[in-house]
């Protein structure tokens, strides 16, 4: 008796740990009128909502989710092919190879930024869709090559070896063996990546402002420019695809794919 | 290997290399070369102004990163070790919720919770336990720095260290509560011990995380010093256009972040190779 209470006690202190922070935002996103120290607002309604569903909002909405689109195709084509031969073929300098694609998550992301920056308006991209789809691909990369490749190596060679003894080619065991068995993992991985393009804030802030503008730097600017509704009711927005995302694969998320989150 | 497999390999592994390298290896290497001009000039003059300037900031975010990895794996050793012995799926799934949200969301959120007119202030005065008339400042320090740190990096910490758990076999665990040992006995001699290698990477992970955050202090700092570093790199451009200065800070924070980032580097490679 005394054990379940406890048990539930802790469940019900975790709630209030995880959702207390989130739920001020949830009140704030329908405060018409709040004064101090009111513990609710004074008057409920949905006014700030119909304002920001006809603003900037939906433009940086937008533009984020077609980023984000971009940014996924591109690495999924680029990364799966990559992927496989990392996991599979004894390839020259493959530390090497491998060390590149973890030096963007051992060191600081920020000061690194600031000069791809410059290096980026340099090729006339700075502040331009095509810079910001760049500068995500160098995070989502980074991802995509690391967890693809942990996925091929979790198909076994054998069933490849197989196929290539039964007369079939590398690029034919390739697709129609490996392929078919690591498209779930690959799924996994891509919903990862563009939710990563989506939440991504340090490069887009400082390639794409102030003409490419997603839903995070909008936040942002409302936020510190004490608009609270406005920046509520993005920051809510922008829980929702992340959420949506660990319902529907939570049983299939291993730790190593989702490390990189503790990053964005 | 065969000279077209070669070939093809090569034209694979082009593209996603050409991007990392040109968009992070230069530019990472820049930073050094930038942080050495000054007026045009080989100086180490940026390196001095940081000294001036900057070494409190340093120090501050050095404490902030240290007081937020040692709060997390604090509780993430002892919470984890708990569901690891008795499951709790609920919490564990909850747990979880704070990787989904991007720390832009979580500085915001936690702006409106900690500020002097904020929610916790507002629920608190309703008790009687704050002056009203003079709230404290949660956020806009270093706590409110930290505490948002501590949140989001709270659900990797469950993630990973829970991971490392359930990896040690169950048989142990069952030896040693034949011998009657006690949950707090069970985590202290053989989930911690066993775990330490990949608790480890875990801390050194979050700790250059912790170090380069940005979006959390750049939210809910006080736009005053002390800030951490981040924010003074991005302010030095943004609002001085001192590339010497801003990228020899940078240079310190990749310095700062090096050893657990060797060490980092070393064991992922290790294990892959």
């Amino acid at each position: 008796m005394i054990r379940r209470t406890l048990r539930m006690s802790g469940t019900l202190l975790t709630m209030l740990v995880i959702f207390g922070p989130l739920s001020s935002l949830v009140i704030w996103s329908v405060a018409e009128k709040w004064y101090w120290p009111h513990l609710f607002p004074q008057q409920l309604g949905f006014f700030y909502w119909a304002k920001v569903l006809q603003g900037d909002m939906l433009r940086a909405l937008r533009d984020g989710f077609l980023i984000a689109i971009v940014v996924t195709v591109l690495t999924l084509l680029i990364t799966v092919p990559l992927a496989y031969v990392l996991a599979r073929l004894p390839i020259p300098f493959k530390p090497v190879i491998l060390m590149v694609f973890l030096l963007p998550q051992a060191f600081p992301q920020l000061p690194v930024f600031v000069n791809s920056t410059t290096l980026l308006y340099r090729v006339n991209l700075g502040g331009k869709f095509w810079g910001v789809v760049l500068i995500h691909m160098v995070g989502a990369l980074v991802f995509a090559v690391w967890t693809m490749t942990a996925v091929f190596k979790s198909v076994p060679e054998t069933l490849e070896e197989a196929a290539i003894n039964l007369g079939a080619s590398r690029f034919k065991s390739f697709y129609s063996v490996s392929l078919p068995l690591a498209t779930p993992g690959i799924i996994a991985s891509t919903l990862l990546v563009f939710l990563y393009s989506l939440d991504e804030f340090t490069g887009t802030l400082l390639v794409g402002s102030p003409f490419v503008l997603t839903l995070p730097v909008y936040m942002y600017r409302t936020s510190v420019g004490y608009e609270l509704q406005v920046a509520s009711i993005s920051a809510l927005l922008l829980m929702v695809p992340g959420v949506v995302l660990l319902v529907l694969l939570e049983r299939y998320m291993k730790s190593e794919y989702l490390s990189m989150f503790g990053r964005i | 290997m065969r000279l077209s497999l070669r070939l093809a390999c090569l034209v694979i592994a082009l593209p996603p290399l050409a991007i990392v390298v040109w968009l992070f290896f230069l530019p990472f290497l820049s930073s050094a070369h930038l942080s050495l001009i000054r007026e045009d000039q080989w100086s180490l003059r940026n390196y001095y102004l940081v000294w001036r300037l900057y070494k409190f900031d340093i120090l501050y975010t050095l404490w902030i990163a240290f007081f937020s990895l040692a709060a997390v794996l604090g509780i993430a050793v002892f919470l984890c070790g708990y569901l690891r012995v008795h499951v709790n799926r609920p919490v564990e799934f909850l747990f979880k919720i704070p990787l989904f949200i991007p720390f832009v969301v979580v500085g915001h959120a936690m702006r409106v919770l900690l500020a002097p007119k904020g929610t916790l202030n507002a629920v608190l005065s309703q008790v009687g336990l704050i002056n009203m008339s003079d709230p404290p400042s949660i956020a806009f320090g270093w706590i409110g720095i930290a505490v948002s740190l501590i949140w989001k990096n709270l659900a990797l910490a469950v993630l990973l260290v829970l991971g490392a758990y359930r990896s040690v076999d169950e048989t142990f665990l069952e030896a040693a509560r034949n011998f009657g040992a006690s949950t707090f006995r069970q985590i202290k001699d053989i989930l911690l011990p066993m775990s330490r290698a990949s608790l480890a990477v875990a801390g050194a992970f979050m700790f250059t995380s912790m170090l380069a955050s940005f979006s959390v202090p750049l939210m809910i700092g006080s736009g005053e010093p002390p800030q951490m570093v981040m924010i003074d790199v991005f302010y030095r451009i943004n609002y001085q256009m001192d590339y010497g200065t801003a990228n020899a800070l940078g240079v310190v924070s990749y310095l700062l972040a090096m050893g657990v980032a060797g060490y980092y580097l070393k064991t992922i490679t290790q294990k892959e190779a």
